[in-house]
């Protein structure tokens, strides 16, 4: 990690959850940097805090104590409304059980971020196409998720996560669901979208071979990090 | 703000066809509710506006402003009004008063088997003078009841009120028969539904000495001049107001009895409404997972619930729309008849309006719980579900 051109920046980041009387932290004390441009895995057994980070990388979790620096924006100082607005233009979110939604076609589920943005009805269709042309879905714009095979879900949800551009992607088990073919497929278009269009990835994944695309696998356990490594994917 | 596609509400609509006929059905019960107390106000409202005309002045006695029925006036009133007051609208040389005897009554068919149950039917006594002050009245069929005769004309109401009866048929009224020699109708006003006998007839048969009021046609006289021989003639311990006074002063006696309607459609809609609002929390607790996306995507929480919104509203404004068209086809005209008369179920724009604002105000209370349910769940949770 390079401090000159780190892009996300954790500092005594510390998550606390409470269940009943019970008080669980998935996440104390985290100190991190990601550089921009970089191809992340987060790794560790569950409970070790890595879908915790995530949340908070993705801003759809509060932060409890400690600050999270997403390039300007520091996450815990910013409310509901603003952090929506924030993920809205910054950040492109790919889940591992694809959540597209059912009543929508490919192409519309691709062009739901567009819709949070200033955009004429031309502007969006050019880049939903440009998109599904991305994940080689071109075809399959007018189908419905249910038509669909689970790598192709996945492939329209990563549409959907780059079709604002945004220049973070995050990624929760993005292969999780999927066969070895479908997972390769996957796992191809993040490295080209990390490699050609310079995106920043964050996936958290159990698979070895998954987090063998990345360039630095993070290791967490209980809350902590325990040690980076050099994953082997390739710039 | 931007907001969600009115296309997602609107295909979110169909994911359950069982689900969205139930929260259609609700709301069509409720609202079909709510349209026919309001179709029950604007009825009674309207009838007893057209009832009463502002042109006639209305004479009755001290005391009975709100109910004609327990008025007693001197027979002389009539007469004395007649030539104490210039002015007053003139037929064939006379001035057109009309004395007129009111009262509710038992009536049923002659040979009915259990009189005693027999609808109070309201009976009035007339002569001829009261075609003078009530235009609306029309003589359908037969002829009018003869002076001194044991004959009566009936409103179309009145018949239906009395099963069996019609034009030549015998009724008991107070245990005497009456022939049925003529059908009148008088449209949307009181007296479609009422038995017309001869004045002389009717004081007999109630063995009254006197009458319940007398009704003027103002001509080019005014209330005031009909009011100023009412205060100056004492004796006759009457009032006087317009006709139209008159039945406005008996509407609002019947505010309580409509407010009662539509509370009780209210009361009883409720099962309804209840049924809608869980059919509808059904429907979205089961897509938290989806509504956690959509905020994970950066849709705000009150684009998300204007949506759901929408969806709800959507469904219920169909529920008022198939009421609309039960109103209008079934509960339209349909006669309320009472012992002072009947009236028609008003399906007006009014009574329209109310179902619709019913089926609105359902699909907004119907998606409060629902979007409290999806919306205060945190993010990572409604992932998680």
């Amino acid at each position: 990690m390079n401090d000159g051109n780190a892009f996300i920046r954790c500092s005594k980041l510390t998550k606390v959850y409470h269940k009943g009387d019970q008080e669980i932290v998935p996440l104390r004390d985290l100190d991190l940097e990601i550089e921009r441009g970089s191809f992340v895995s987060l790794m560790g057994p569950s409970g070790s805090g890595k879908t915790t980070l995530l949340n908070l990388i993705a801003g759809i979790d509060s932060v409890t104590s400690g600050s999270l620096w997403i390039g300007d924006n520091n996450l815990a100082a910013m409310s509901r409304n603003q952090l929506a607005a924030w993920r809205a233009h910054e950040v492109g979110i790919i889940f591992q059980s694809y959540n597209l939604v059912p009543v929508l076609t490919a192409y519309e589920n691709v062009e739901l971020p567009l819709l949070l943005h200033s955009m004429t009805r031309r502007e969006r269709a050019q880049r939903v196409e440009a998109a599904l042309a991305t994940v080689l879905l071109s075809d399959r714009a007018d189908h419905f998720p249910r038509q669909l095979s689970g790598g192709q879900e996945q492939r329209v949800a990563i549409a959907r996560a780059i079709v604002a551009e945004p220049p973070l992607l995050l990624a929760d088990e993005p292969t999780g669901d999927l066969d070895r073919e479908s997972a390769t497929m996957v796992l191809d278009l993040l490295s080209e979208l990390n490699r050609v269009h310079g995106r920043t990835i964050v996936m958290v994944t159990h698979d070895p071979a998954a987090a063998h695309r990345a360039q630095i696998a993070l290791h967490l356990d209980k809350g902590q990090l325990l040690r980076a490594t050099s994953a082997g994917g390739a710039h | 703000m931007k907001l969600l596609p009115f296309d997602y509400a609107i295909r979110n609509l169909g994911r359950s066809p069982k689900r969205l006929l139930l929260v259609i059905g609700g709301s069509a019960l409720v609202c079909t509710l709510v349209l026919g107390s309001v179709a029950f106000s604007r009825g009674m409202e309207t009838a007893m506006t057209a009832s009463g005309l502002a042109t006639n002045a209305f004479v009755v006695g001290s005391g009975s402003e709100e109910s004609v029925e327990r008025s007693e006036i001197p027979p002389s009133t009539g007469s004395i009004l007649a030539a104490s007051v210039d002015g007053l609208a003139m037929l064939a040389g006379q001035p057109a008063v009309s004395s007129e005897i009111h009262t509710a009554m038992p009536v049923s068919l002659v040979d009915a088997v259990s009189a005693e149950d027999a609808p109070p039917v309201l009976v009035r006594g007339f002569e001829p003078m009261a075609f003078a002050v009530h235009p609306q009245v029309r003589l359908r069929e037969g002829r009018w009841p003869a002076r001194g005769s044991d004959e009566v004309a009936a409103g179309p109401e009145a018949l239906a009120k009395v099963p069996g009866s019609a034009l030549g048929s015998h009724v008991a009224i107070a245990g005497v028969p009456f022939e049925i020699v003529g059908v009148f109708e008088a449209p949307g006003t009181v007296m479609h539904g009422e038995f017309w006998m001869r004045l002389d007839r009717l004081a007999q048969l109630t063995q009254r000495t006197t009458y319940s009021c007398v009704i003027a046609a103002l001509g080019t006289a005014e209330i005031g001049d009909v009011d100023a021989f009412t205060s100056s003639r004492l004796d006759l311990e009457s009032i006087a107001m317009t006709e139209h006074a008159y039945f406005a002063q008996l509407a609002e006696f019947f505010a309580p009895i409509r407010l009662l309607v539509l509370v009780t459609a209210i009361l009883i809609s409720s099962g309804g409404v209840l049924g809608g609002v869980n059919a509808m929390y059904a429907a979205f607790a089961s897509r938290v997972r989806e509504v956690g996306t959509l905020q994970a995507l950066g849709f705000s929480r009150f684009a998300i619930a204007a949506s759901l919104i929408v969806e709800s509203t959507v469904a219920c404004v169909s529920g008022s729309l198939v009421a609309c068209v039960i109103g209008l086809a079934l509960l339209d005209g349909v006669a309320i008849r009472f012992s002072m008369g009947s009236f028609g179920l008003a399906v007006d724009p009014s009574s329209l309006l109310a179902a619709l604002l019913a089926g609105v105000l359902l699909g907004l209370l119907g998606a409060i719980p629902a979007i409290v349910r999806c919306l205060t769940l945190p993010i990572p949770s409604a992932l998680r579900s």
